[in-house]
């Protein structure tokens, strides 16, 4: 098996032994029931984009939450040092550790299917197409984040620090959108094509658009590539 | 083998490791001694590839372990300081994993999963989690994964730190085993076990080698005297005129405890003054007791090399800053610790390497 799956298989298996990873999963779902609860059956609107994009918003702080300790805690405790000297590449290191976030992440998706299931039952017709679309852009969105998050856990050994930078990079590309009234039209075109939202918009219309798809992939990459630079350049100059 | 030549590394303005050659053949045990700060765990760390050096070349089997580092790397076998491992896994969980990541064939993987069982004792806590292992026992699971890939060099450092008496004899045999068939580089700041396990000692201090040769010839790198302590019971005895007698010969110290009086003599190191001295003492009628010649062991050479070099500097150092021998004097501090208590390696600040400790 490649290294890269031996490691995210796991990752993966025991970050569902983790306590800390079902009180993050727990939170995950408890604050997206709640936002469901409050549209769907206070409004009475039987519709999904509203979550979906409340979702999207959650995952700015889930995520972090989950890539935090990926390579932080390993550098902390030296077992970096012992998997580095492993006939393995650093690609493996990272793309183990970017799967196995991302695997970790499809399966909250998965209990969150719960909502379309409650609004098919109980709402007045559903758009299938939309929800499959929607459930798409998050996952999409979902290994931009992790990516980001690896990358900002690849920069130190302290997990909070690790949290706080993938927060802030990944609330600064979801911002990036909404800052309307700050900057002249015309840049505002090329600025808005960087932020999430304007890639996460056809994915909520039940629209794929394969230069988003793209876009997200690209996002992913960059960031676990750079996580693998950092782990290389520590090579070269660790501090003492 | 092992082949390592002109090795230097800094740390911003320390030099860590400072022009240091040395080989290894296959079936010899090495201790790699210094005290603390040395420069041993950044040489090991270079040799496995987690550091850079600055320059320097590392050859295994011939081969420059930068030209192909994945295959140098599967050769290897490392344990590195304060052994890390993952504490969520179980023991054999962990083994398997690191066997997977290795790519080992899983039949020969099975194989080496049970003899690392058997050979590192770990049968008992195989299911057992490594987080609530005592450290006997995460030492022995840093072992196997080190020797599970049947690698040809094994690179340990302080394998036996923190252990207590029992558990350092075991892993002591352990490695003693694992010797015979293996190139194994061992770093310790314990003398007794480098004179315990190793045909050969390379003694580094402040990043650079100051010893590199066997155990029995490591006597001829200092000028010291041999010792020659007395005991024996007698009314006021007196070695004043057989003294007279003898060139080179001097009385360091005499005690008394109850009718036992206690004389220290110090002779040059080709002469042995036993047989002569037991001669006078029969002659006058003395009751002797015992009679022996203190070797020179290796943590006092050891001491005296390092506190050498240290004074040297001291004194290079003086016209600049007057305290610089105290400096060097608290820094080798550490050492003194080990040669009052060292079994037991207590918890001795560890300067090489603080951010593992975090």
């Amino acid at each position: 098996m490649n290294p890269a799956l031996t490691i995210a298989k796991k990752e993966y298996s025991l970050s569902l032994r983790s306590f800390g990873t079902y009180i993050i999963f727990g939170v995950f779902l408890l604050a997206s029931g709640v936002w469901f609860a409050l549209t769907a059956l206070k409004l009475q609107v039987a519709d999904l984009r509203d979550i979906f994009s409340k979702m999207q918003i959650l995952f700015l702080f889930f995520i972090p939450a989950l890539t935090m300790g990926s390579i932080a805690r390993e550098r902390a405790n030296g077992t970096l040092e012992l998997v580095s000297t492993l006939p393995l590449k650093l690609s493996h290191i990272v793309w183990g550790k970017f799967l196995s976030v991302w695997l970790q992440v499809a399966t909250v998706l998965v209990y969150t299917l719960v909502f379309p299931v409650l609004v098919a039952v109980f709402g007045v017709g559903m758009d299938l197409g939309a929800v499959f679309t929607g459930y798409l852009g998050l996952l999409c969105s979902a290994a931009a984040l992790v990516g980001i998050g690896i990358f900002a856990s690849s920069l130190t050994d302290n997990q909070v620090i690790g949290f706080i930078t993938a927060l802030a990079i990944s609330g600064f590309l979801f911002l990036l959108g909404h800052l309307g009234d700050l900057i002249p039209l015309r840049l505002f075109s090329v600025i808005e094509y960087l932020g999430f939202d304007y890639h996460l918009n056809s994915f909520v219309k039940g629209v794929i658009d394969t230069r988003d798809l793209l876009w997200f992939a690209a996002v992913s990459f960059i960031f676990v590539l750079l996580a693998q630079l950092r782990l290389q350049a520590e090579n070269l100059r660790q501090e003492k | 083998m092992l082949e390592i030549q002109n090795l230097s590394r800094s740390f911003g303005a320390i030099k860590a490791v400072n022009k240091v050659s040395f080989s290894v053949s296959g079936g010899e045990i090495v201790g790699f001694l210094g005290p603390n700060g040395a420069g041993k765990t950044t040489t090991m760390r270079m040799m496995v590839g987690w550091l850079q050096p600055d320059e320097g070349a590392i050859s295994l089997g011939g081969k420059s372990i930068f030209a192909d580092p994945l295959a140098a790397s599967a050769r290897i076998g490392y344990l590195p300081e304060n052994n890390p491992l993952y504490g969520e896994m179980a023991v054999g969980e962990f083994l398997r994993y690191f066997g997977e990541l290795r790519r080992m064939n899983p039949a020969f993987l099975d194989e080496r999963l049970e003899f690392v069982r058997a050979a590192c004792g770990l049968d008992g806590v195989w299911k057992q989690r490594i987080s609530t292992l005592s450290k006997g026992y995460r030492q022995r699971t840093g072992l196997a994964q080190a020797i599970l890939h049947d690698p040809e060099v094994l690179i340990l450092d302080e394998p036996t730190g923190g252990l207590d008496p029992n558990q350092i004899i075991e892993i002591r045999e352990l490695i003693r085993q694992l010797g015979k068939e293996k190139t194994v580089l061992l770093s310790s700041h314990i003398m007794q076990e480098v004179q315990a396990l190793c045909s050969r000692v390379i003694i580094i201090n402040k990043g650079r080698i100051i010893v590199d040769d066997s155990i029995e010839n490591l006597g001829a790198h200092i000028s010291g005297l041999n010792r020659v302590i007395i005991e024996l019971e007698a009314q006021e005895p007196d070695f004043s005129l057989w003294l007279e007698q003898k060139e080179g010969v001097s009385l360091e110290s005499v005690e008394q405890s109850g009718a036992i009086h206690r004389f220290r003599f110090l002779s040059p190191p080709e002469q042995d003054i036993r047989r002569e001295l037991t001669a006078f003492v029969l002659e006058k009628g003395w009751q002797l007791v015992s009679i022996y010649q203190e070797k020179q062991s290796l943590e006092s050479i050891f001491h005296e090399l390092t506190s050498q070099e240290a004074a040297e500097e001291a004194q290079e150092q003086i016209p600049f800053e007057s305290d610089g021998v105290q400096k060097l004097v608290a820094e080798l501090h550490p050492i003194d610790g080990d040669l009052t208590c060292p079994e037991s390696d207590p918890g001795l600040p560890n300067n090489n390497n603080n951010k593992d400790e975090q």
